[in-house]
């Protein structure tokens, strides 16, 4: 029964893979459904092991293969005709940005943080949180954004994360060239006395800034910046 | 959604159909060695075993082992090829007594082999 053994030790594999990477997160995953990763990830494996270790029968690769291409077939079919197990085997799109700003559990669900989030909107060709209405990550791990109307007349400076997820960035304050003061002060006019409250910060060269503490809605404000002081 | 209902059949039929042959030719081939194994083992133990029978056993081996390699690792073949050799030689030189623990390694490799590819908990982890 060595086919059965083969048979179900692949099934083991392939449902502990998939689980796996559903449990990873969007982080982990290219362009690829979950399922399909496990495929790319395995049938490469089984095709070389038979393949180049002549004591090992043929069959054994074969019947692996059989049975990833079996289980390939029945997600494919969950996938299509049953949407309850779709989000199961698939997953669904996580809103990580929305018009109330930056959704931290979406974020932590899907092990980001907010400078992943900043790398997938700078990819996508936004270069500031306050540029678009919703960011999402799709099932597969693609990022998709609406941006708002005439976002690119704001685009006209870098804004940078000079505080996230409680905890100044010290090398993005150097690059603005300010003292931290100055950005701790912001947050005191804006009544939050502990850096540790914000979930993310940033100011462009413009001064324009872009603020959530956690466990609220995001603000969006102008301070003024001093005389030659831009970026 | 037919062709893959049909794939998916097709799929599971062809693992099974494989899977149960296997079993069955596997378990037949290594029942009838160990039979003759056997045999050659009560023929050892009378002091009356000959040249011809271990020379029979080693032809049927080599028979056998032409479509084992299909189902069985190479590897586990070598071992009964490794110790069926030692004891007919042993058997061809009349040293009855050294050839009885070969035999007795070979029964039980015969038997393992086998119980080694049974649908059981510890095979599957």
């Amino acid at each position: 029964m060595r086919m059965g053994l083969i048979f179900i030790r692949t099934a083991i594999i392939y449902i502990t893979l998939l689980l796996i990477m559903r449990l990873m997160g969007k982080r982990q995953i290219g362009e690829m459904q979950p399922f399909e990763l496990v495929v790319t990830l395995l049938i490469s494996e089984l095709a070389c092991i038979p393949m180049a270790d002549t004591s090992i029968p043929l069959l054994y690769g074969i019947v692996s293969i059989l049975t990833i291409y079996l289980l390939h077939q029945i997600v494919c079919l969950i996938d299509l005709y049953c949407p309850p197990l779709k989000y199961v085997v698939s997953g669904k799109p996580s809103v990580v940005l929305n018009k109330d700003g930056i959704d931290e559990y979406q974020l932590r669900k899907n092990s980001l943080d907010v400078s992943d989030l900043m790398e997938s909107l700078r990819t996508a060709g936004y270069f500031s949180l306050s540029a678009v209405e919703y960011a999402l990550y799709e099932a597969n791990g693609a990022f998709s954004a609406l941006p708002k109307a005439g976002y690119e007349e704001e685009q006209t400076s870098l804004p940078l994360l000079v505080a996230d997820e409680g905890k100044y960035n010290a090398k993005n304050i150097a690059l603005t060239g300010m003292p931290p003061s100055f950005f701790a002060d912001i947050l005191k006019k804006q009544g939050i006395k502990n850096v540790k409250k914000v979930l993310a910060m940033t100011v462009d060269g413009t001064g324009k800034v872009f603020l959530q503490e956690k466990g609220k809605k995001r603000k969006i404000f102008t301070v003024p910046l001093p005389e030659g002081k831009r970026w | 959604m037919v062709k893959t209902l049909l794939s998916i059949l097709i799929s599971l039929l062809l693992i099974a159909g494989v899977a149960v042959f296997e079993t069955w030719y596997v378990d037949k081939t290594f029942g009838e060695f160990s039979a003759q194994l056997e045999t050659l083992y009560e023929k050892t133990e009378d002091e009356s075993a000959t040249r011809g029978d271990a020379e029979a056993v080693r032809v049927s081996w080599n028979e056998k082992k032409k479509v084992l390699h299909v189902w069985v690792p190479h590897n586990d073949i070598s071992y009964v090829d490794y110790w069926l050799s030692e004891g007919l030689s042993l058997i061809e030189t009349g040293q009855y007594d050294d050839a009885l623990s070969k035999l007795e390694v070979l029964k039980e490799i015969c038997r393992n082999i086998p119980a080694a590819y049974a649908f059981s908990f510890e095979n599957i982890f």
